[in-house]
C-alpha cells in the first residue's frame, strides 16, 4: 500500500499542477490574451497566434531534466529553437519577403531610401537608453515585433495632421522588367560590399525578389513566397513564444531589454514620421511624400509597411501607401544592418 | 546544347568538391614552442618535456591527423600523426598541444623526437611534401621561454614570432588582458553620443549613395526605351494626340476588329486574374495562345473519333 501511494506521490510531482508557480501563470494568460487579441480584433494573426500559444506551450510547469523544456539541449522544442538562436529562420522569412515584393515604387523613387535612414535611428536610441541602464541590448526582436501596428500607429496620428495624412502621392512610373531584373543583382552587389555583415539577410532577400522577377523560376519564386514562408513563420513564432519561459522571461534583465526594444521602435517612428515632415517642407506639388509612411523605415518587413497602407486608407479608402512604404521598409533593412556593421565594428 | 549541359555538371561538381576541401590543413599553424621544460607544464605521465602547439587560425573544423612534425628537412615524415585517431581535429581558433617527449608509444599527442635548440620545427601535410608551417628556434632560446606566434592587427590573422619569457601551451597566445573594443569606446565615449552620431551618419551616407546609384539606373534605363530621337513631321502635330486623331483611330480600330478587341483585353484580364499569366511588365498584360484551348474543337462533339 505504501508503495502505491508513494508511486501516487511521484507521479503529483511531475504533474504540471504541483510545479506551477505565479509567473507560468500569468505567462499562459498573455498567451491566451495574444490569441484572443488576434482570433477576435484580427490584429496581426499569422504572429500573434503562434506566439500566444507558444507562450502556453513554454510556459506548461514541468518536472525539469525530463528533456523537454526549450532550454534543455537536445529536446525538440529546443532543436527547433535554434533557428531563432543561430538565426536560419530570419533569412528564410526574408527569402519569401523578397520573392513576394514589388520593388517597382523603390526602383522608380529611391530617395525614399532616406526615410530607412532616419529610422534607424531607433537602434541607438536603444544603444543609448542602454548604457544609461548598465547594459549591452543583444536580444532578439521577434516578440515585439507583432506590437508593430499597436505601437506605431498613435504615434503616426499623434505626429500628423489630417491634411498630411491625404497627401497623394503619385503612383510611380512603370517599370520595365529589365530594372526589376537588374536591381536585385545590382542592389546586392552594392549593399553586399557596404555591410558584408548583412549578407545573409541581404542576400535571400534579393535572392527572392530575382526569383520573382526573372519570370523563369516561376515555382522556386511561389514556394519561397508561400508554403515556405509559412512553414518559418509558424517556427519561429511558436518557438519564441516558447522561449517566453518565465524562470528565464521573467527576470529584471530580461523586461528591461524586452523595454529597450520597445522604445526602439518607439524613436525609430517617431524619427521617421518627423524626418519625413521636414522634408516635406522642401518639396513641392506632387513631390511631397505621405508622413504616414515614415514609420515604414522600421525594419519590420513587411509589416510596418502595412501599418501605413491601412492607416493611410482609414482617412481615405482610395490612398494606397503600401507600394510607396516598401521603399523605405526595405531601405530599413538595409539601414539597419548598416547599423549593426557598425556597432560590430565599434564595439565588436 | 548537351555538351553545355555536360559541362555545366563538370562545374557544379566542380564548385561541389571545392566547398568541401574549402576548410583544410593550410589553415594551421605552428603557435608556441617550447624545448627545454623544467618548470612548466606536466604531460600525462606526470614528466615534463618540451612542446609543440598547433593552432587552427581558421573558422572551420579541420582534421589534422595524416599530417607529419619534423625537425629535419631531409626527413619531413618524422613523426605521423595518426588518422585513426577522432581527437585529431581542432575547432574554429582552438589550439592543440603536442609533447616532444621522444616516445610516440605514449599516445597521439606523444611525439618520437625531442626538440633541440637552433633546429628547424615543420609542419607537413598528410602528402608528406607540402610544407604547411615552419618556425625556426633561435640557438640561445633560455629554458622554460617558448617561440610564440602572437595576433596582430585588426583581423587577428597576421602573425609576428617573437620569444615568450611566459610561455602558454594550449591558451591564447594574445594578450588576453587588452581591453575590449566595446570597454575601450565606453571610457571614451560614456554616453554614446559620438557612436550615435558618427552611426547615423554612415547609414544616412550609404544609403544615399544607394538612392543615386538607383536614380541613375533608372534613368539610364528610360534614355534607353526612349531610343535615338526621330525627326517629328509636321503631319503629326508635334507627336499631340488630338481629338480628331484619336477618332480616326478609334473608327479605324473599329471597322477592322469590331468588338474582337474588347473581347480580347477581357480574356486577358480573365486569365491574368486566374494567374493563368505572368505580368512580364508592370502595367502589361500578356496574351498568349493557349496550347489545351479546345472550346472550338469540333472532335468534342463526336461521340467516337473516326477510324
Amino acid at each position: 500500500m505504501s508503495t502505491i501511494i508513494e508511486n501516487l506521490k511521484q507521479f503529483w510531482f511531475f504533474t504540471g499542477f504541483a510545479n506551477a508557480t505565479w509567473q507560468n501563470l500569468a505567462m499562459i494568460l498573455i498567451g491566451i490574451v495574444f490569441i484572443t487579441i488576434a482570433i477576435k480584433k484580427g490584429w496581426e494573426p499569422l504572429l500573434l497566434v503562434p506566439i500566444g500559444f507558444g507562450m502556453i506551450i513554454g510556459n506548461i510547469p514541468m518536472f525539469p531534466g525530463l528533456n523537454i523544456g526549450v532550454y534543455e539541449d537536445g529536446s525538440v522544442l529546443n532543436t527547433l529553437y535554434q533557428g531563432v538562436k543561430q538565426g536560419w529562420y530570419p533569412p528564410l522569412i526574408f527569402l519569401g519577403i523578397g520573392a513576394m515584393t514589388d520593388f517597382s515604387a523603390l526602383i522608380s523613387q529611391p530617395r525614399l531610401l532616406l526615410i530607412g535612414a532616419a529610422a534607424q535611428t531607433g537602434i541607438f536610441g536603444a544603444y543609448l537608453l542602454a548604457l544609461l541602464l548598465g547594459f549591452d541590448p543583444n536580444q532578439s526582436a521577434y516578440s515585439y515585433m507583432a506590437l508593430v501596428p499597436v505601437i506605431q500607429r498613435p504615434i503616426m496620428l499623434a505626429l500628423t495632421t489630417k491634411k498630411e495624412r491625404l497627401i497623394k502621392m503619385p503612383a510611380p512610373r512603370p517599370v520595365s522588367q529589365r530594372e526589376k531584373i537588374i536591381f536585385p543583382i545590382v542592389g546586392f552587389l552594392l549593399t553586399a560590399f557596404i555591410v558584408p555583415s548583412g549578407l545573409p539577410l541581404l542576400g535571400m532577400l534579393f535572392f527572392g525578389n530575382l526569383l520573382k522577377e526573372s519570370g523563369v523560376t516561376r515555382r522556386l519564386a511561389e514556394t519561397a513566397r508561400g508554403p515556405l514562408i509559412d512553414v518559418v513563420t509558424t517556427l519561429i513564432g511558436l518557438t519564441v513564444g516558447a522561449s517566453t519561459q518565465a524562470d528565464k522571461f521573467l527576470t529584471g534583465n530580461s523586461l528591461k531589454i524586452f523595454l529597450l526594444g520597445l522604445l526602439s521602435f518607439v524613436i525609430a517612428t517617431t524619427v521617421g514620421v518627423l524626418f519625413v515632415k521636414f522634408w516635406n517642407l522642401f518639396l513641392k506639388g506632387d513631390r511631397k511624400i505621405n508622413p504616414l509612411i515614415g514609420n515604414a523605415g522600421v525594419s519590420a518587413v513587411p509589416d510596418s509597411a502595412r501599418v501605413s497602407e491601412v492607416v493611410g486608407r482609414e482617412f481615405d479608402p482610395d490612398n494606397h501607401l503600401l507600394m510607396h512604404a516598401m521603399g523605405p521598409n526595405v531601405a530599413g533593412v538595409i539601414g539597419s544592418a548598416v547599423a549593426a556593421g557598425i556597432l560590430l565594428g565599434f564595439l565588436g | 546544347m548537351r555538351h553545355y549541359r555536360i559541362i555545366l555538371s563538370i562545374a557544379i561538381t566542380f564548385l561541389c568538391g571545392l566547398s568541401l576541401d574549402a576548410q583544410n590543413m593550410s589553415d594551421l599553424l605552428i603557435g608556441e614552442v617550447l624545448v627545454e621544460n623544467t618548470s612548466g607544464i606536466v604531460d600525462g605521465y606526470g614528466q615534463r618535456s618540451g612542446w609543440i602547439e598547433l593552432f587552427n587560425t581558421s573558422n572551420g573544423t579541420v582534421k589534422f591527423g595524416g599530417c607529419y612534425l619534423s625537425d629535419d628537412k631531409s626527413d619531413l615524415k618524422k613523426y605521423h600523426i595518426p588518422t585513426s585517431d577522432r581527437s585529431a581535429q581542432l575547432g574554429p581558433r582552438q589550439s592543440v598541444v603536442f609533447y616532444t617527449s621522444g616516445n610516440s608509444s605514449q599516445g597521439t599527442f606523444y611525439t618520437n623526437f625531442k626538440l633541440r635548440n637552433g633546429s628547424t620545427l615543420y609542419l607537413v601535410s598528410n602528402d608528406g611534401r607540402t610544407i604547411i608551417d615552419q618556425v625556426e628556434i633561435p640557438a640561445d632560446l633560455p629554458a622554460d621561454q617558448s617561440v610564440v606566434r602572437i595576433p596582430v592587427g585588426v583581423k587577428e590573422m597576421e602573425f609576428k614570432t617573437q620569444v615568450n619569457p611566459n610561455p602558454t601551451p594550449g591558451s591564447y597566445n594574445g594578450n588576453v588582458d587588452a581591453k575590449t573594443k566595446s570597454q575601450i569606446m565606453k571610457e571614451q565615449d560614456p554616453h554614446g553620443l559620438v557612436l550615435t552620431l558618427i552611426a547615423v551618419m554612415v547609414v544616412f551616407t550609404a544609403l544615399l549613395i544607394l538612392s543615386f546609384i538607383f536614380g541613375w539606373i533608372g534613368n539610364a534605363n528610360k534614355r534607353g526605351k526612349e531610343g535615338p530621337k526621330v525627326k517629328k513631321s509636321k503631319k503629326s502635330l508635334d507627336g499631340k494626340l488630338t481629338p480628331e486623331i484619336a477618332a480616326a483611330i478609334s473608327m479605324a480600330l473599329s471597322s477592322e476588329f469590331g468588338g474582337e478587341v474588347y473581347a480580347a483585353i477581357a480574356l486577358a484580364l480573365d486569365d491574368y486574374l486566374r494567374g493563368g499569366v505572368h505580368d512580364i511588365e508592370s502595367m502589361v498584360i500578356t496574351i498568349q495562345p493557349s496550347s489545351n484551348g479546345n472550346w472550338a474543337d469540333k472532335t468534342q462533339n463526336f461521340r467516337q473519333l473516326p477510324r
